[in-house]
């Protein structure tokens, strides 16, 4: 079964300075996996490259088997945005020319728009094959590209012909509109493509956090991050924002649809507050709320979507032991409705007990992974915690 | 070839006033960058300082009657002070207010600071009397064809230059200098490292202010025109200039000044004068919306 | 479904309202009724452009100066629709809205990616260059001489040409934008909106679109603001362009500073108190001081960012009382079942 999260030689540079080195971490379903390490180590930059905020410089993140980082490197995808837009300008200048230079008169509308259809057909079709098979794709791409330079040339050298044929009466619009009830649809269609992930990370765009939201990655932050003025229960209900579909008309109109949208977060917004068990504060102004309580509404807020995984950036910093065993017992339950918990934690004796598999990050590097045991005895760990070498110990 | 001649000296006159006007604009940028260098604050009210300059010349070489040049001394410490004292009412008590704050104060000091000099001086466009001026300001120093350069253009070209220079040595060379590039790197380090942050923010503002003022006096020679809302416009080109050189960098500025003040009169010369103003307000928005960062500045990104 | 029969507070208060805002032309106050009237008219078109520039910066967080230019657009394609086409209010209305949001998303989707102080700048430019754009395009809106000639709105081809018809077509408009408002903030888009003025990282990670979501906001206040300004073409039937000058952006700016950014209840007292207030000063200032009249708005600006930051009904005041009124509608029907 495939992992939910696979990164893969993750890099991240700020500037000279490598906050991330080659890391590699991989977390199943439904497991709780612990990252530790010392401070600045590099484990809120790797949460933020996990969840879009910061771009790594190098590396591949799946999540739930899609890739979620741009897969080419820089010069490539410049090389491939360049020849795109070279191809778009050249095919938006080829079609006319060849409607005007070597179409005998005798042509109805009807065949032009079929014969521009079929072009630009065959066009989005390479397109099309270019984004799922790559190399020979390009290669075709770059075939059409060439005729169309060629046919571009030649048709500038005879530039009097053409416009002669249109001089000569031949209608204007025998040019224009075909050409354009062929040539819109093509761009719409190749615009339409960007939207899509896939296409648009071989471009170079990351998948933003929001999206990643979407796809079902929710998180909690270091230092609280809450939307401190509204009250506890529409910070959880903006953690639900990805679950609804009413925009502006829906809003304005107020429809049936809308009004059920509403009572469904309200009612999922109310059971995430039950299950941290903060209902008591839910008509409260979140800054109203005691440190720990804000931890728990954070929790809460990223749990309402339901996410596949939940990211816990030191959710016990801050918090006194009853409250960090609750958390325990609040992280198992997380684990049994089948999310997986990535957790970055100093308290080692919650991280021992909590984790399935832990991973080590010091300067940046993963030192050790395994089993709670197993790092508890790794030497490079105790080495990386302690301070010195074995010898010195 | 006749023609070709004219209009290239034409083009050289234009180039000539460009200049003139763009030593002008960097002077005021000035202001701008350092203030946003030092506490990221876009201080709108900096247009007000470059008008009440002018204004007070003017009423100390009317008024009082003091010679010129003691008038332009004088103006440019009362402008530093009322620069100080611009920071320690308005913006001091916010330094750690959200952004949104100080931005509206700043907007509102420059509001207010307008329509007072239009209650105290009315709205009517002043001009310095001749005979107070040194007489030689209105003659050409240099002439060649049809392109001359006055003294008064002289004279702003060469207070220009020496006051960026005075500038760059301050910044760079001084014990205050350093402490503001500290300051504008991270203000609570400097704090730390025994740095007066408050001493160093009222030092930028006295600086910037005092040149905004001097600006003030040099466009009122120039233009030959005093009047309430003459920061208002001033103010935004400068800021403009500030922008387009890269906001926070003080050679930025200078130069984002000389580009913008020759792309101004260029523009109304040769495209169309209607737009003059709307010239710089283009650049601005191009500038901040493809190269934020300005022709040499750095990146400010936000820390998660 | 039939509803617990409670009302509450607000809807005492807006009923209270509606019905004083619809005696008001009754009242016996003599020969200056019509004055009063006149300046209740100009304060609701502000209440109206105070609802709208308050959807940027008060529910959204952005410094938006450039909001005047949407009023001078709504204006001069209210003055221009009714002058060349003799089109009604009720076709201008829609049509000058949807031009204001069309501008809107025009500048917003390039321009609202930037940082706040940047955001502000740019604005500030489009509200200049749209007063230079109107001012020199002779061709289009005749420059500085002004569209003169407007024709009045009718209403089933009965001409409103006096005071309280314009004031009662003012308030109804008033009350479409309070229920359009109302709407947006109590709904996903409202929360996105404010989840994007807290704190800009936590909500995109809350799966929040935030140049989605900044662009409606601006292209709603944009059309809010042009709706305004065709009312105002037909009202006034004189438009020039130095009344959408940057000041009149910062005078809005004032109203909702003054009253409380993002709270509905707030901006709108900010306009109901500071425009009558205008007026008065008007009557009792003499010309040449008159004309300084802003330096009392930056002064209010200035004073209240030092002392109450917040405004008259703070943001934070607005939300607990929502919450309140969640708590008791839920409990309601919590008791029932």
């Amino acid at each position: 079964m495939n992992p939910i999260l696979h990164v893969k030689d993750l890099s991240k540079s700020f500037g000279g300075l490598v906050a991330l080195q080659s890391v590699d971490l991989k977390a199943e379903t439904a497991q709780i996996v612990g990252l530790i390490g010392p401070n600045g180590a590099g484990k809120t930059t790797l949460f933020n490259c996990l969840t879009g905020l910061t771009p790594p410089t190098q590396g591949q993140i799946e999540f739930r088997g899609n890739p979620i980082v741009p897969q080419f490197s820089e010069g490539r995808i410049r090389l491939l945005k360049a020849s795109t837009l070279l191809f778009f300008i050249l095919g938006w200048v080829w079609v006319p020319l060849f409607y005007s230079l070597f179409l005998p008169r005798t042509f109805f509308k009807v065949e032009l728009v079929l014969l521009g259809i079929f072009i630009l057909g065959m066009r989005c079709l390479m397109v099309r094959a270019f984004v799922e098979f790559k190399i020979w794709a390009w290669s075709l791409m770059f075939v059409f590209l060439l005729s169309d330079l060629i046919t571009g040339l030649w048709a500038m050298s005879h530039w009097g012909t053409s416009i002669a044929l249109v001089g000569a009466g031949f209608p204007f619009g025998y040019v224009a509109l075909p050409w354009a009830i062929v040539a819109v649809p093509f761009s719409l269609f190749f615009m339409g493509l960007l939207l899509s992930r896939r296409v648009r990370l071989l471009y170079g765009f990351r998948v933003s956090p929001d999206a990643l939201c979407r796809m079902g990655m929710g998180r909690t932050f270091q230092n609280i991050r809450l939307f401190f003025n509204l009250s506890v229960l529409d910070n959880v209900k903006i953690g639900f924002h990805g679950q609804l579909k009413s925009g502006f008309w829906q809003t304005l109109i107020r429809g049936r649809s809308q009004r059920q949208e509403e009572e469904s977060a309200e009612r999922a917004a109310l059971e995430a507050l039950r299950f941290v068990d903060l209902q008591h504060r839910t008509f409260d102004l979140a800054s109203s709320l005691a440190y720990g309580e804000q931890r728990w509404l954070e929790i809460a807020r990223a749990l309402v979507a339901r996410p596949h995984l939940l990211l816990l950036d030191e959710p016990a910093a801050g918090m006194n032991p009853q409250e960090s065993a609750r958390l325990m017992d609040l992280i198992f339950k997380i684990r049994k409705m089948g999310t997986t918990v990535l957790i970055i934690e100093h308290d080692m004796k919650v991280m021992m007990n909590l984790a399935d598999n832990i991973f080590v990050l010091d300067y940046g590097e993963m030192i050790a992974q395994g089993s709670p045991d197993e790092i508890r005895d790794n030497p490079r760990v105790i080495e990386a915690y302690l301070g010195g070498g074995p010898s010195t110990c | 070839m006749e023609s070709l001649f004219e209009q290239s000296s034409l083009f050289l006159q234009q180039l000539v006033n460009g200049i003139t006007l763009g030593g002008v604009y960097a002077l005021i940028a000035v202001g701008y960058t350092m203030v946003y260098g030092v506490i990221q604050l876009i201080n709108f009210a900096h247009g007000e300082i470059y008008m009440l300059g002018a204004f007070l010349a003017y009423t100390m070489v009317t008024v009082l009657g003091l010679p010129f040049f003691a008038a332009f001394a004088l103006t440019l410490v009362i402008c530093a002070v009322f620069g100080i004292l611009l920071d320690l009412i308005a913006y001091r008590p916010l330094r750690n207010a959200p952004r949104l704050a100080a931005l509206i104060t700043a907007i509102g000091m420059s509001i207010f600071l307008q329509n007072l000099a239009l209650m105290i001086w009315g709205s009517q466009i002043k001009s310095y009397p001749r005979e107070v001026l040194p007489p030689v300001f209105s003659k050409a120093a240099w002439t060649f064809g049809e392109v001359s350069l006055s003294w008064l253009q002289v004279f702003i070209l060469s207070v220009t230059v020496v006051f960026m220079i005075l500038l760059h040595l301050i910044i760079h060379k001084t014990r205050i200098g350093t402490a503001m590039r500290a300051v504008s790197q991270d203000k609570t380090t400097s704090a730390l490292m025994g740095i007066g942050v408050n001493r160093v923010i009222s030092f930028t503002f006295a600086i910037g202010s005092a040149m905004g003022g001097m600006a003030g006096i040099l466009v009122g020679l120039y233009y030959n025109a005093i009047f309430p809302t003459m920061g208002y416009i001033a103010g935004i080109k400068a800021f403009a200039a500030a922008v387009l050189g890269g906001i926070g960098s003080v050679p930025g500025a200078m130069l984002g000044g000389g580009v913008l003040g020759i792309a101004e009169v260029i523009g109304a010369g040769y495209i169309s004068s209607e737009y003059r103003d709307g010239i710089s307000y283009a650049v601005m928005i191009a500038v901040i919306l493809f190269k934020p960062s300005g022709l040499i500045g750095r990146q400010i990104g936000e820390k998660v | 479904m039939p509803r617990p029969q409670e009302v509450n507070r607000s809807q005492v208060l807006i009923i209270g309202l509606v019905l004083l805002a619809l005696m008001l032309p009754w009242l016996p106050f003599g020969a200056s009724t019509n004055y009063i009237l006149r300046v209740l008219t100009t304060a609701v078109l502000y209440m109206i452009l105070a609802l709208g520039l308050n959807i940027v910066p008060g529910f959204t967080g952005l410094l938006d100066l450039g909001y005047v230019g949407f009023y001078g657009i709504g204006a001069y394609t209210s003055g221009l629709l009714a002058i060349h086409y003799d089109l009604s209010l009720w076709v201008i209305l829609p049509l000058a809205a949807l031009n204001g949001a069309l501008w809107g998303i025009l500048l917003g989707a390039p321009t609202l990616r930037l940082t706040g102080d940047y955001f502000a700048i740019v604005t500030f430019g489009f509200s200049e260059l749209v007063v230079l754009v109107l001012r020199n395009e002779l061709w289009l809106t005749r420059g500085p001489m002004g569209l003169p000639g407007i024709s009045p709105p009718s209403i089933f081809g009965h001409p409103l040409t006096r005071d309280w018809e314009f004031f009662y077509l003012i308030v109804f408009l008033l009350a479409v934008v309070f229920v359009v408002v109302r709407r947006m903030e109590d709904s996903r888009l409202g929360r996105a909106w404010f989840a994007i003025r807290e704190d800009e990282i936590a909500a995109q990670c809350c799966g929040v679109n935030l140049i989605r979501y900044k662009v409606t906001a601006f292209a709603i206040s944009a059309s809010i603001g042009a709706m305004g300004g065709a009312f105002y073409a037909k009202w006034f039937k004189f438009i020039h362009p130095d009344m959408f000058k940057f000041w009149e952006s910062i005078l809005i700016l004032c109203l909702i500073v003054f009253g409380g950014m993002g709270s509905i209840w707030g901006t709108m007292l900010g306009a109901l108190i500071l425009i009558p207030l205008t007026e008065i000063l008007r009557a009792v200032l003499p010309q040449s001081l008159f004309s300084a009249r802003y330096l009392i708005y930056g002064l209010i600006l200035v004073l209240m960012m030092r002392w109450r930051p917040e405004g008259l009904i703070p943001f934070e005041s607005a939300q607990a009382e929502k919450a309140k009124q969640t708590q008791k509608r839920l409990t309601g029907l919590v008791g029932k079942e």
